[in-house]
């Protein structure tokens, strides 16, 4: 098995600190913006490989509805639902654009996940 | 002024996104992406859905989506489906076992092939004569299926407005089929 490249290992340390730092978090996966997935954190037997392909399809659709609105950009989605909310974040690079794809229930704070979300782009787009 | 759903499907590289462009009379909304995956020969892939409309010459509206082909987007087959009154499946005669590649999407869409009208649209026949109509049509048969096939060029419209056509006219036919029954 080759050796995870340098953005792969940051990305892995992004997703584990986010899913162990914020409260509420279930799933955390990095991926391609063709879906597939290169790094995660989940818990509850979530299939890291689906939510990758989900979060490279939001993106896109994000992406969509931002330029046909003429607002420019697509930066993130989010899914509010029942009993919790998932957040799409795009990551901008030179060689390779990744999604950010963070799944969580009751118990946490959209605010929090956001700039803790923002954070991690920052630092995935600066590698 | 009526409005309906057509669905096209299929694997990624037949021409969903061609065909789709080839034919709509707005700029069709595309959610290509770069492909990551060095083991198929495209640079870009759908991963969300295209759009596109087409007016007939009734007045009639044609809302044409077209779904990611590859299966780990198959989560957006069935939310693409709803509704729709056809699906046109379009396979590429070029790949290693297009016959296969058509079981997939008959596979997949199971549920809606149960009641909707489907045409199969082959591309790249020219050059990869095999296998030929009678292969698909046998596969679509296994599946207690009767599905017309046409050797298209999706870069050519005159060819997806044939698929579309043909779809109609089976949309047709099993509405007259309904009202006499």
């Amino acid at each position: 098995m080759p050796e995870p490249t340098a953005l792969e290992q940051l990305a892995r340390a992004e997703a584990q600190a986010i899913a162990v730092e914020i409260e509420g978090v279930r799933a955390v996966v990095i991926a391609t913006v063709d879906g597939f997935d290169v790094a995660s954190s989940v818990s509850g037997g979530a299939d890291a490989q689906r939510i990758a392909a989900l979060a490279s399809s939001i993106a896109a659709i994000g992406q969509v509805v931002s330029t046909e609105a003429g607002l420019g950009r697509g930066t993130s989605v989010t899914v509010n639902t029942a009993s919790g909310f998932a957040l799409v974040h795009s990551v901008r690079r030179a060689d390779t654009d990744l999604v950010i794809h963070i799944i969580a229930g009751e118990g946490a704070l959209l605010a929090q996940v956001n700039y803790r979300a923002a954070e991690a782009v920052r630092r995935l787009e600066a590698a | 002024m009526n409005e309906h759903k057509i669905l096209f499907t299929g694997t990624m590289g037949a021409g969903k996104t061609t065909a789709i462009a080839a034919v709509s009379e707005t700029p069709p909304v595309v959610t290509d992406v770069r492909n990551t995956d060095a083991s198929l020969g495209k640079a870009f892939t759908t991963v969300g859905l295209d759009f596109g409309l087409l007016t007939l010459d009734n007045g009639d509206r044609l809302r044409l989506f077209g779904t990611p082909g590859q299966v780990r987007f198959d989560f957006l087959w069935k939310i693409l489906a709803q509704g729709a009154l056809g699906v046109i499946i379009l396979i590429d005669n070029s790949r290693p076992a297009p016959v296969d590649d058509l079981r997939t999407y008959l596979d997949g869409f199971a549920d809606e092939l149960r009641r909707l009208p489907c045409v199969i649209g082959v591309g790249r026949r020219e050059t990869h004569p095999s296998p030929d109509s009678d292969a698909y049509a046998a596969a679509a048969a296994e599946r207690g299926l009767a599905l017309p096939v046409l050797e298209v060029d999706v870069r050519r419209r005159g060819d997806v407005l044939l698929l579309i056509d043909t779809l109609l006219m089976q949309i047709e036919a099993d509405l007259a089929s309904r009202l006499d029954a």
